[in-house]
């Protein structure tokens, strides 16, 4: 605690305070979506927060980007209740990510067009690139280091995407395919952002 | 053992009874147990060959000719058909054995991950300048493709017809016609070089130019050369056979088979003794022959240590190709599917079917399924919780609801302690059962049992509502069998009764485990396992039942009751108490 610079204030409500929160007006957050915590979450250009899905700022601050998906009962940073009193890291997701249904993402930084699959959890202080795929269960060890492109699958096992990597019109198409998705949820999601603001 | 406490194993004795007469009935087996009683051993669940006898009850079957319980080791196994477990097409035996046992529809398997690949169409971006679409195959789960081999695809269905075609890197494929040609011009260009060679000298530097300049041959290439020069020379040995159309394989089992009915004649072994000459063995490349060059061994050396291991296959991915010594993931090829193939049961003795499942691939039925289910006893142990004071019975399970649960794996030795034994019995006809085990189990801790009764019936397996709606419901008093004033249990009566089931108790007193270790005078005189309670229960059944019930089908034995044989069973189960704790 003595290492933090600024120690935040114990505060009694869960609900953070209105200028901890920046959010860009095209954000999508569906109803039952839960940010907490008392360190700054931003939120960038069209990302989606799917219902119950959680982002938790108690132990520090969480930048999710432009684009990204959070599926439902998702984790993103580290509330004050996981991590003891030791000081958290802050969490730092790029564009386009992808954190899929029961995925957790605890600190550390995702770099863009990262796809975390089903109950995959990327440790506290990991640094993941950009175009990773962290297969579904796999769960990724604190402060791990993962290049660009990398697959990570079949527990524990990790190889380089080369199809991705040859071929950035490939790359290309994927962003295409998110971006259709990201509409799609515009739709489909009734926007609850309001409660938010 | 695997399974978590208690569980019953039953004994198939198919090994021990070497006899396999189809007539042999069961009081035979018991006739002849009775006789050689003396010698004959308690069953010894201990022994190393036991593992090899005893299966669940779920895994045997049940052959109703010869009575007996059939495991997999007493049955035969016949193909019924072969199918892709992927698209769920049936493939003719034909095919199979022409083909190969693999889907040549569009079933591929990741050859990094082994999940199924899907056919992907890559985003064509100048389509209506009249370019054809590209398809890939791609894994995903870990995101292998085949554009990491270079390979792409014209269609996306008929893929295993294209990729034969097309060689990692889009190069083509020869086929083994144009293979045949080819092996011919360049034997025919090598045979006017060696003409030329002796006046001119110049030529075979010419000759070392082009083979410099070509690429080595591939494992396909070198089969088709081999093959080609074997032929050759089998032809060249033996004079054409009058009786071959045209062309006839030497290898097919056809031709084989022909051959071995020409030799087992009598005249056969005067031509027996007649050495076939010696072939010749492959001479040049073109033969077939490969000379080792250690020059690619550095090369790959090289490889690794620009690309890094990553860029080498594990054991797993090399077996998984159908050329398994390629070195570098560049060369993996997409696995096709492996064929599986649905299978009826023979029994091993009278070959009757004792399961077939429907032809038909999409069906999981059976038309046939003789379980050992419906025709043995289910014999079953629990542990019996203290008697004293004893507690509210609840009709069914009155033991299982206990508050804390029984501890299987602490078995306390010295300690005597009650289990009941259960059996339930899916036969139409009343049993009478008779269990019997030895005083000490078999193994180096040696348990004391007694069974309190080892003597009882069990009711028919008739209908649910029989039971309901006869007048006289027969309440058996539950705990009869506990001594009033002692609080023991008292032998020789049965513990609970049900319609088609019977419980008797029985009394284990564990062995000790620290004895042994004091008079065998060593540390080590205990193995995996010895502690287990494992005890050996010799079961035999008697009941009377309609002669041929079984072609009738079981349902409707029960109508007539005009021929009625006696029938006895007999075999061996092994129950799992528990563990015995040590101090």
């Amino acid at each position: 605690m003595s290492t933090r610079p600024n120690p935040p204030q114990k505060r009694t409500s869960l609900l953070p305070k209105p200028k901890l929160l920046t959010l860009d007006p095209t954000v999508l957050i569906a109803q039952h979506a839960h940010l907490s915590g008392n360190n700054p979450i931003t939120i960038g250009a069209r990302t989606v927060l799917h219902p119950h899905c959680r982002i938790l700022s108690g132990n520090a601050a969480v930048v999710v980007g432009a684009g990204c998906v959070i599926f439902e009962r998702a984790r993103v940073g580290m509330g004050v209740g996981g991590m003891g009193d030791k000081q958290g890291t802050d969490t730092v997701l790029g564009k386009n990510v992808v954190v899929e249904t029961n995925g957790v993402v605890e600190g550390g930084e995702v770099g863009d067009g990262t796809v975390v699959g089903v109950g995959g959890v990327v440790g506290r202080g990991c640094v993941v690139g950009r175009y990773c795929t962290i297969a579904a269960s796999e769960i990724l060890p604190p402060y791990t280091r993962i290049p660009d492109f990398t697959v990570v699958y079949g527990g524990g096992q990790q190889r380089v995407d080369r199809t991705l990597e040859m071929r950035p019109e490939l790359v290309e198409s994927k962003m295409g395919l998110h971006e259709k998705q990201l509409d799609m949820f515009q739709r489909l999601v009734p926007n609850q952002v309001a409660k938010w603001m | 053992m695997a399974q978590s406490f208690p569980y019953t194993y039953y004994a198939c004795d198919c090994f021990d009874s070497n006899t396999t007469t189809s007539t042999k009935r069961a009081s035979q087996v018991v006739a002849a147990a009775a006789a050689t009683e003396d010698e004959e051993q308690t069953f010894d669940p201990q022994n190393p060959r036991s593992n090899y006898a005893l299966y669940p009850l779920e895994h045997l079957l049940y052959c109703e000719d010869c009575q007996q319980i059939r495991c997999p080791r007493c049955v035969l196994e016949e193909t019924l058909n072969w199918y892709c477990p992927s698209c769920l097409f049936e493939v003719p035996s034909s095919v199979v054995k022409s083909d190969g046992n693999r889907c040549t529809r569009n079933c591929f398997n990741c050859p990094i991950c082994i999940s199924p690949l899907v056919v992907n169409l890559l985003e064509n971006a100048d389509a209506d300048q009249g370019t054809p679409d590209r398809h890939i195959l791609i894994c995903p789960y870990c995101h292998w493709s085949t554009l990491e081999t270079g390979v792409e695809f014209e269609k996306h269905t008929g893929v295993y017809a294209q990729l034969a075609r097309i060689a990692n890197g889009g190069k083509h494929i020869p086929t083994s016609k144009e293979r045949d040609k080819e092996r011919e011009r360049r034997k025919e260009l090598e045979a006017r070089q060696r003409d030329s060679k002796n006046p001119l000298s110049p030529s075979s530097e010419t000759a070392a130019v082009e083979t410099e300049a070509r690429e080595p041959p591939s494992r396909d290439d070198l089969f088709s050369n081999l093959a080609a020069f074997y032929k050759s020379q089998l032809e060249a040995q033996t004079p054409a056979n009058p009786f071959s159309p045209g062309e006839m394989n030497f290898s097919s089992p056809s031709a084989y088979s022909r051959i071995m009915n020409l030799y087992s004649t009598n005249t056969a072994k005067k031509q027996k003794r007649v050495k076939p000459t010696p072939m010749r063995e492959a001479a040049s490349e073109l033969e077939g022959l490969v000379i080792y060059d250690p020059a690619s061994d550095s090369a790959a050396i090289e490889r690794i240590k620009r690309d890094g291991w990553n860029s080498t296959l594990s054991p797993t991915q090399k077996l998984a190709q159908t050329n398994p010594h390629l070195q570098f993931a560049d060369e993996l090829r997409p696995i096709p599917t492996l064929l599986c193939t649905k299978r009826s049961k023979r029994c091993r003795s009278c070959r009757h079917i004792l399961s077939k499942p429907e032809s038909k691939i999409t069906s999981t039925r059976y038309k046939i399924k003789l379980l050992a289910l419906n025709h043995i006893p289910r014999l079953s142990i629990r542990a019996l919780p203290p008697t004293n004071p004893p507690i509210p019975s609840i009709p069914g399970g009155s033991t299982a609801s206990q508050p804390q649960p029984f501890n299987y794996n602490t078995l306390r030795s010295g300690i005597p302690t009650h289990f009941l034994l259960h059996l339930s019995n899916p036969l139409f006809d009343p049993i009478r059962v008779t269990l019997a085990t030895s005083s000490t189990t078999p193994g180096k801790v040696q348990s004391r049992v007694t069974i309190l009764c080892p003597q009882f019936d069990v009711g028919a397996n008739t209908d649910v509502w029989d039971d309901a709606l006869s007048s006289s419901p027969a309440p058996m008093a539950r705990r009869s069998t506990i001594n009033a004033e002692t609080g023991q249990i008292e032998a020789g009566k049965i513990w609970d009764k049900g319609r088609n089931w019977t419980s008797v108790a029985i009394e284990v007193v564990p062995g000790f485990l620290a004895d042994l270790k004091n008079v065998s005078g060593e540390e080590d005189g205990l193995d995996e396992d010895d502690d287990l309670l494992e005890i050996p229960i010799f079961v035999r059944l008697e009941f009377e039942a309609d002669v041929h019930a079984e072609e009738r089908g079981l349902s409707d034995s029960r109508g007539s009751k005009a021929e009625r044989e006696s029938r006895e069973q007999a075999f061996w189960t092994v129950v799992g108490a528990g563990r015995i704790a040590g101090r």
